[in-house]
């Protein structure tokens, strides 16, 4: 029951409704148990679509009752010409009709009238088309007649670019029109694929192309359509700047192509005889037919996720045979083969060392910052300077404040750093609903610059203390970080992703509120984990470290735990290994 | 121009308080005016109308109120020859109300009391070759049955029975520009088929292909001023749309980027005070689909005066943990 307002009445108004209701009742009780009695008998006749008929006017989600109707007009095909079949469908359609008029949105009515169009000997599609028309200047948000749309459009070969013009001349007259951007989404990678390939020329007939899907296409416009495609949106928002569904849009625009499959890193360790790979996204090592190749050799080896509660996960571990490469005067040959895709990573372990890696780092890949070409980057500012000018009219408005974030972002991520800062400081002021959501993407942005920084500097040391984080990600990319300062932000936990971090020997995070050490799972080399100040409250809460066989010194000064009696010895038996315990 | 935001006010009066007890007693007395026209409308439904009825029923833990073999017996009377089950008896059988059977005898304990071997080949029997699923016979392909056929399989034990990976091919397919669903593939994001493709993908072991933050950012926009959440952009909020964008927030490790109190008071506010029960917004019909959906979102919000329910089946943890069934969760 959707929208019914609820209206007080006497008792003699409510007498009357119950009188009416039983009346009602009677005739409705009577015209179905006569439908169904004449179902189970077999009876395929006129009588019983005036029947259904005026039952479904009534009560279009009565879906049996749909379902004999489909089943009489089946039977008549049988004994009439296709002439009769054809008027006989024709005055079906028509029903349907005054049925949508009266419920714009019963599944049931938008189903059968597929059905219907399906079986209909002539079709008529023009038809169909101008009825979406009709049906969408009623409700331009109506997702049963855009579906219906979609499907007349395929079964009629509709030319991509006229259902493009179809959703400029929605847009142009209404902005704020969340169905017609979604529609241009699915549209113009058809038209303006990124990719070199032919535009397909129209939404094909079902038994030729399989639905376009991320799977099967990319997603992604090309850059010359892009940059038009931009020109529109601004027109929206400055039109009306709260309209949500142009900054939706605009923020589909500016962003990134997928990446890649590929494996992304490989790590061995002598010492741990142990081999850690990192993929481009999460996956299941253990089905997609990767194959570990040591000197020639193809080896046998057991892959497990960093983490029991990942089945998919983007690093992966495997031993080593006992001995094969723990002699460290001999130099090792390593080659990972996903042989799927098929693509494939060497690593060599040479000489007198002690551990290797072989990476594309995340600034090669041009994850976080791409370089632009000298148009995009000129239509870009151009886009910034325009935003700029509508937040100087429009200082509170979040989208605005937001697109510029994600400008900035594309153009100079680390340049722009302090004023995104204060972008965020903004938002999360003016909409403090959604605080949460705005902290968690400034971690996000301030993570990858970090990681950037950290890539142009060379180092495996990654520091952001001190910047209000809130959350943890892309760390996956930290695969190969041997130091980590996490201190003075805001975390709550060191979540299972954490165990990604497979180098990493000291851990600083004081001053956080972390009360959870899930992550701190199986890290074969981490000595040291400073904790001082979080919220740690029992020793279950540390149990995780326990998997770690190098810790030595664990400093949990501050923390909740710290006030259980015994907590000494506790701790002694739970980590045998830690000399150096401070609380 | 401007577009005028679409919300509702919330008047100093309206209901702050949980008022359990009338809410079951509604619920409880639903069902017994059998005779009335509006109830005999709704046969259609009857089936999930049950499972809505029930599952709120034992959030509140008053489902001994309801009379059990009656219900049983109404469920195996709507079994078909063919395995599927039907809303009510003489009608035809569906998904839909496969899904609601099933959950209502997993509340009782009772799957054994249908022939679960013939839900099983009625469930595969409607999956296509393309992995999407049709609801019934006639062919109705949705996102929303693709999440009806698993969560049937997965509390019947029998996901292996499906062809899991052509089935996660398809609701993949119609994965949108905003990180949301659609019905079908090009079809437009919508709450209620995000939160069934989200739950899909979760009992699939999928969710690593769910674009969380980018989904997460359109989720936490549906919530308005008013506290309420909406389920497309420029919609009014309901409590049912509360409900399937909460879940589906929680389900992809989200659910702080809402504000909790806000939609703690809309929820409240949608409580009718004379008669028990919640409507889908303040001062409306209040109905026993909008009851369990409020007090579902107020238990993932944390009440605890009501059971923890599992954001992907809508269903209590307790009545899965003894069915051993635990959907993933994105942390």
């Amino acid at each position: 029951m959707h929208g019914r307002l609820k209206i007080k009445s006497t008792a003699q108004q409510e007498e009357e409704k119950r009188k009416e209701r039983e009346k009602k009742l009677k005739i409705y009780v009577a015209a179905r148990d006569a439908c169904f009695d004449k179902r189970k008998n077999g009876i395929l006749d006129d009588e019983a679509l005036q029947l259904t008929q005026q039952l479904l006017s009534s009560n279009p989600d009565f879906a049996t009752l749909w379902n004999y109707r489909r089943e009489i007009l089946m039977h008549q095909e049988t004994v009439k010409d296709e002439d009769e079949v054809q008027k006989l469908y024709e005055a079906e359609l028509s029903f349907l009709e005054s049925c949508l008029k009266a419920n714009p949105k019963s599944y049931g009515c938008w189903h059968h009238r597929c059905w219907v169009s399906a079986r209909l000997p002539r079709p008529n599609w023009a038809r169909e088309l101008s009825l979406c028309d009709l049906c969408l200047s009623v409700d331009d948000r109506n997702f049963h007649c855009w579906d219906y749309r979609r499907l007349v459009v395929k079964m009629s070969g509709v030319p991509v670019d006229q259902e493009l013009e179809f959703t400029d001349r929605l847009i142009g007259s209404n902005f704020s029109n969340y169905s017609s951007w979604h529609y241009r989404s699915t549209l113009l990678p058809l038209l303006h694929p990124e990719s070199p390939e032919a535009p397909s020329p129209c939404l094909k007939a079902p038994e030729t192309s399989p639905p376009p899907s991320p799977q099967t296409q990319s997603h992604r416009v090309c850059e010359e359509q892009l940059l038009k495609e931009y020109e529109l949106v601004q027109n929206a928002f400055f039109t009306d700047p709260n309209d949500q569904s142009a900054w939706f849009y605009y923020r589909w625009l500016l962003g990134r192509a997928e990446r890649d499959e590929m494996i992304s890193c490989v790590f061995i360790s002598r010492e741990d005889e142990r081999v850690a790979v990192a993929f481009s996204r999460p996956v299941n090592a253990q089905t997609i037919g990767l194959l570990l190749v040591l000197d020639g050799q193809p080896q046998r080896v057991e892959w497990r996720s960093v983490h029991p509660r990942f089945k998919f996960c983007p690093v992966w571990i495997c031993d080593l045979p006992h001995g094969t490469i723990s002699d460290i005067t001999n130099e090792h040959n390593l080659t990972v083969h996903w042989t799927e895709k098929p693509t494939h990573k060497d690593c060599a372990l040479y000489t007198g060392r002690a551990e290797s890696y072989c990476r594309d780092s995340a600034t090669d890949q041009e994850l976080f910052r791409s370089e632009l070409s000298v148009e995009k980057t000129s239509v870009l500012q151009s886009e910034l300077q325009t935003c700029n000018q509508l937040q100087e009219m429009e200082p509170l408005n979040k989208w605005c404040l937001l697109t510029i974030i994600l400008l900035m972002r594309a153009l100079d991520p680390l340049g722009y750093e302090k004023e995104t800062l204060n972008h965020f400081k903004t938002l999360r002021e003016v909409d403090s609903m959604r605080s949460a959501y705005y902290s968690d993407l400034c971690s996000k942005f301030m993570i990858e610059n970090t990681i950037m920084k950290m890539e142009y500097a060379e180092v495996r040391v990654f520091s952001i203390s001190d910047k209000n984080l809130t959350t943890l990600c892309h760390l996956d990319q930290l695969l190969l970080v041997t130091h980590i300062n996490l201190s003075s932000n805001q975390l709550q936990r060191l979540p299972p992703q954490f165990a990604m971090l497979q180098c990493l020997e000291v851990l600083e995070a004081n001053n956080n509120s972390i009360e959870n050490l899930e992550g701190l799972y199986r890290l074969p080399k981490l000595e040291e984990v400073l904790l001082k100040n979080n919220k740690i409250s029992t020793v279950a809460d540390l149990k995780p470290l326990a998997s770690c066989p190098k810790l030595k010194r664990l400093d949990l000064c501050g923390n909740p735990v710290t006030q259980i009696t015994n907590i000494g010895s506790e701790l002694a038996e739970l980590l045998p290994s830690v000399t150096d315990l401070l609380l | 121009m401007g577009t005028q935001v679409k919300d509702v006010i919330i008047k100093p009066d309206a209901p702050s308080l949980l008022i359990l007890d009338k809410h079951a007693d509604y619920i409880a007395a639903y069902g017994s005016k059998k005779d009335d026209y509006e109830y005999t409308l709704s046969e259609f439904l009857r089936m999930s109308g049950i499972y809505w009825g029930l599952t709120v029923m034992d959030l509140m833990d008053q489902l001994p109120r309801m009379n059990r073999d009656e219900i049983i017996d109404f469920i195996k009377a709507c079994q078909h020859e063919c395995g599927g089950m039907s809303a009510s008896i003489g009608h035809d059988p569906h998904l839909l109300y496969t899904l609601s059977a099933v959950q209502i005898l997993c509340l009782y304990d009772s799957v054994d009391a249908i022939d679960v071997d013939k839900v099983v080949e009625y469930v595969k029997g409607l999956q296509q070759e393309d992995g999407s699923f049709a609801g019934d016979k006639w062919g109705e392909i949705d996102t929303r049955f693709s999440f009806c056929a698993v969560a049937t399989l997965s509390l019947l034990g029998k996901m292996d029975k499906m062809n899991v990976d052509k089935a996660v091919e398809f609701v993949l397919s119609c994965m949108n520009f905003d990180g949301g669903f659609g019905c079908r593939p090009g079809s437009e994001s919508h709450a209620g088929q995000i939160y069934c493709c989200t739950g899909f993908l979760s009992l699939t072991g999928q969710l690593h292909q769910v674009n969380a933050d980018l989904l997460g950012w359109w989720l936490c926009e549906r919530q308005l001023s008013s506290g309420g959440l909406n389920g497309r952009p420029e919609k009014l909020p309901d409590v049912c749309y509360s409900w399937w964008v909460l879940a589906s927030l929680k389900i992809i490790g989200r659910i702080d980027w809402i504000d909790k109190a806000k939609l703690r008071r809309f929820i409240l506010a949608c409580q009718d005070e004379e008669t028990g029960g919640f409507a889908d917004r303040p001062g409306d019909m209040v109905d026993p689909f909008h009851t369990l959906f409020g007090i579902a979102g107020l238990s993932l919000l944390g009440d605890e005066q009501i059971k923890p329910v599992n954001p992907v089946l809508c269903m209590p943890e307790d009545v899965l943990q003894r069915a051993g069934v635990q959907p993933d969760i994105l942390s």
